[in-house]
């Protein structure tokens, strides 16, 4: 019986070996499209070009392997022959998918390897899920194939069918793009996509951040369908051309698929998988390279580096190269040009209240979704350059939730703090604040007429600003008991005895827009005479150790999290240039600003 | 003795279509037995019944002892079979053919004598596509040999290949009746049944229409041999009345006449000095014995092949 087993699986790898067309297939088509996507690797995500290549390997071995071998050999009447022999459908089909998985698995070696040498992704740290991962994918596919073969009566139905199953699988499960890319129904439509459970657990387990553990309910469902897919495929088998093929089998494909429609049932519910993906696609954003060449550098404790180019690698800067830039290609990584242009640490606003909305605002479905609200500030803080805030007096659940969605990556936003202060003595004169609120006590409306408060803020609510002005009551008024200019001097006198600054701006009371706010707490610091590089200072260095987390965010240096802000310009000289925003990374991601307020 | 292969009753329906309509036969140990009819008669589903690969509507089968229907792997595992149209993958050389499917069986034949024997030594390491019409054919004769089986199945061992690769195969079978195996053979060439089968069913349109030996077919069915004589002159209209004649008939020029004969030895003299006595002189004499086409055409009205 055993031997029997064995025989099948030699003969089969001899022929498959023999066989010029499934060679290509098996091997070269991969190393091909290894090849042109390494070519074009500039940005430095090799893992993600292992990610598609296995991918691709699991689906096209499993799929093309097994089914399209077995409808051959019944058109050529080979298969005949084996029906007179003592041995069954059963013995036939796993043999043919034990065959596929030997196949594959050098080829995931080969790739892993060649990813290793030539696109200098990490050796996988979970090499047995790994493993496991892409074998049970591979058998899940091969079994599908297997029922193909049974069901179709010629080879161009099977090339047909099985095509039909292989590019929905390729392309809408995730294997070749992130699913994130979707619109919200088509990413649902891709639960109940086999090929889904493949990527999304695929492309954990290749970055080590998961193991096979983790994606019980994946590796589970791909299971049950290689269980049940093997048993159909076996049921189902057709040994000669005439055999009837009776009506019902056609529905049996649907069968093995049941695990996947429970699942998809069960995400449309759940959606932590759509979750997952798009914490996924963010982890493909996050690990890419890039090379920040020939910036003004403000370190964040006060020093600068006139000329250095900074090289930003998974999430992380990972080396600041002084004096001439090296070239991008060297370091695989997309090239940013900032030659005429400053680098500082990503912003940080020490204190924010993001239940409020920061303009004077009638619409009441503004306060009825906070959940929105706290999306759209974290955002608006993001495109801003503040890439991390404190938030004072919001509601705890909602800062918790908001907190988890964006250290997830599954919201792009600003990182958020809250609670109490790490350090204590800091002190926090949130000019921009106290403006806003004398601004609005007079009606006057020219804090929003800012460039950056206009992009920040959808044009319908400005467009409301008169009537939420109507409608202010005395209340502010007696919260704001001491006028701009006094607190200005405050300030200077806290500045030149040497008191610990940070920059907030309690932004959220009227006139105080989330985001835009902390630029002009800045221009009011350099205002009041605070120096312009001391004012960085306490928007960057200082406020992060005063969330206690200066050993790892508010400073450029090498190991620090790559939350940057390219601005145009030089704000030491002119401090507006903050405002004047080239590029903001953020946890080593180049954040597409114009999409930002389009998250779904 | 046990018969090898007993078949009683056997039907099989095909929707309305009757292939098979009641057939009954034994097949000892040891024996070459051969269903001989034309193509559609029934003989090839009868030999798949057999050897387990289709159901049977109606009637009892056994063979070695096993009801195919019920014990299909048990008999598969004992029974070798070459079928009417055998192929193999195009890269795969003889002697890995013959390991794979040997890996199946739980007796296994040495496979360089099978080689051998089958004349196939040199081309072992032939890929199968490279190999000529008689040589596939010695390779699936090599595959239902490969378990050492009690009971080889040949469905039409030689259709479709030249006289010559035909008279090779022929003498390969004849090796194995030497061996003793026994044997089904399908077939619907007269000469093949006639040289290698001990008896034969004639089958046609799912019955058999005769069973014994070649020699008792013809005897028995149509015992009868064919005497024609031609003269240089017309023959006298009085012909007397030769012993053991069944009847004659003469040519419309008088000078050829046609006597079936139940004993030709004791005719064929009185015929020849009939004719002396006549003063006639013989130009031309055949005599020709019943072949299994004869009986064929005598029984079922039809030839066997077109």
């Amino acid at each position: 019986m055993l031997n029997s087993y064995w025989t099948q699986i030699r003969m089969n790898l001899l022929l498959t070996l023999r066989n010029r067309i499934a060679l290509f297939f098996s091997y070269v088509f991969p190393l091909i499209f290894f090849g042109v996507a390494g070519m074009n690797n500039e940005g430095g995500n090799g893992v993600q070009i292992l990610n598609i290549v296995l991918g691709l390997g699991v689906l096209g071995g499993g799929l093309f392997g097994v089914g399209i071998r077995a409808v051959q050999d019944r058109e050529l009447n080979i298969l005949r022959r084996f029906k007179v022999a003592p041995i069954g459908p059963g013995e036939i089909i796993v043999s043919g998918m034990v065959t596929a998985l030997v196949l594959q698995v050098p080829n995931v070696i080969f790739m892993v390897v060649l990813a290793h040498r030539f696109l200098g992704t990490p050796w996988p740290t979970q090499p047995i899920s790994l493993l496991v991962f892409v074998s049970l994918g591979l058998l899940a596919f091969a079994s599908l194939g297997g029922i193909i073969a049974a069901i179709v009566n010629s080879m161009q139905e099977g090339m047909l069918l099985t095509q039909l199953f292989y590019f929905p699988l390729l392309f809408l499960g995730g294997l070749t793009f992130p699913i994130t890319g979707f619109p919200l129904w088509l990413q649902t439509v891709a639960q109940f996509i086999p090929s889904t459970y493949v990527s999304s657990g695929l492309a954990p387990i290749i970055r080590g951040k998961e193991t096979i553990l983790d994606n019980l309910s994946s590796a589970g469902a791909l299971a049950l369908t290689v269980v049940l897919g093997t048993l159909l495929a076996a049921k189902l088998f057709r040994w000669e051309k005439e055999e009837k093929l009776r009506p019902a089998a056609k529905f049996w494909l649907l069968a093995v698929l049941s695990p996947f429609i429970v699942l998809g049932a069960w995400q449309m519910h759940a959606k932590t998988n759509i979750a997952k993906a798009k914490v996924l696609g963010r982890d493909v954003q996050r690990s890419r390279t890039s090379l920040i060449r020939g910036a003004r550098i403000f370190v964040g404790d006060g020093t600068m580096i006139d000329q250095a180019s900074v090289l930003i690698k998974d999430g992380k800067i990972a080396e600041i190269f002084t004096g001439p830039a090296p070239e991008a290609k060297s370091v695989r990584a997309d090239a940013i040009e900032a030659a005429g242009k400053t680098l500082l640490p990503g912003l940080i606003d020490a204190r924010v209240h993001l239940s409020l909305p920061g303009f004077p605002i009638s619409d009441p479905a503004y306060f009825q979704d906070l959940d929105q609200s706290f999306d759209r500030e974290l955002a608006a803080y993001l495109f801003s350059g503040v890439t991390a805030v404190k938030s004072v007096n919001d509601p705890p659940g909602m800062v918790l939730k908001h907190q988890a969605v964006t250290a997830s990556g599954e919201r792009l936003g600003a990182e958020l703090f809250a609670g109490e202060v790490k350090e204590d003595g800091f002190y926090d004169p949130a000019l921009a604040g106290v403006e806003a609120r004398q601004a609005y006590q007079a009606g006057r409306t020219d804090l929003l007429e800012r460039s950056l408060v206009q992009q920040v803020v959808p044009r319908q609510w400005l467009a409301q600003v008169k009537d939420g002005l109507k409608q202010r009551d005395s209340y502010e008024a007696v919260r704001n008991p001491i006028g701009l200019e006094a607190a200005k001097q405050n300030l200077a006198e806290a500045y030149r005895t040497g008191a610990m600054l940070v920059a907030g701006t309690d932004s959220g009371y009227p006139m105080a827009v989330h985001g835009a706010s902390l630029h002009r707490e800045l221009q009011l610091w350099v205002e009041a005479g605070v120096p312009s590089a001391a004012a960085l200072q306490a928007a960057t260095y200082k406020a992060a150790r005063m969330l206690g987390a200066a050993n790892r965010i508010g400073l450029i240096q090498k190991g620090y999290e790559a939350n940057l802000l390219l601005v145009d310009g030089n704000p030491l000289q002119d401090i507006s240039a903050t405002e004047r925003i080239s590029t903001v990374f953020f946890k080593g991601e180049r954040v597409n600003r114009s999409e930002l307020f389009e998250q779904k | 003795m046990e018969p090898v292969i007993q078949v009683a009753g056997l039907h099989k329906s095909y929707g309305n279509f009757e292939a098979v309509r009641g057939i009954d036969f034994e097949v000892a140990e040891g024996e070459i037995f051969g269903l001989l009819g034309p193509n559609g008669a029934g003989k090839t589903t009868t030999v798949e019944i057999l050897e387990g690969l289709r159901a049977r509507s109606k009637g009892q089968v056994s063979v070695l002892g096993f009801d195919p229907e019920v014990s299909k792997r048990s008999l598969k595992d004992r029974i070798g079979v070459c079928l009417q149209a055998t192929n193999l993958p195009d890269k795969l050389r003889v002697q890995e053919a013959l390991e794979w499917f040997a890996a199946f069986y739980s007796r296994q034949a040495e496979r360089d004598k099978l080689l051998q024997r089958l004349q196939l030594w040199e081309k072992r390491g032939e890929f199968y596509s490279k190999l000529s019409g008689g040589q596939k054919q010695r390779v699936a004769l090599a595959l239902a040999l490969v378990n050492e089986p009690k009971v080889v199945f040949l469905d039409e061992p030689t259709t479709g290949l030249d006289p010559q690769v035909r008279l090779e195969i022929h003498t390969l079978i004849e090796e194995l009746r030497a061996a003793k195996r026994t044997i089904l053979l399908t077939t619907h060439y007269i000469e093949e049944a006639e040289r290698l089968c001990d008896r034969v069913a004639i089958i046609d349109e799912g019955r058999i229409v005769a069973l014994g030996s070649p020699r008792e077919l013809q005897e028995h069915v149509f015992g009868q041999s064919r005497i024609e004589v031609s003269t240089a002159q017309p023959m006298p209209a009085d012909l007397p009345t030769f012993e053991a004649v069944a009847k004659h008939s003469i040519s419309a020029d008088a000078k050829t006449l046609v006597v079936h004969s139940t004993r030709p030895a004791r005719t064929l003299p009185d015929l020849i000095k009939w004719i002396d006595q006549k003063g006639l002189e013989l130009e031309d004499i055949h005599l020709k014995r019943p072949t299994l086409e004869d009986v064929f055409i005598e029984l079922t009205g039809k030839k066997l092949r077109d």
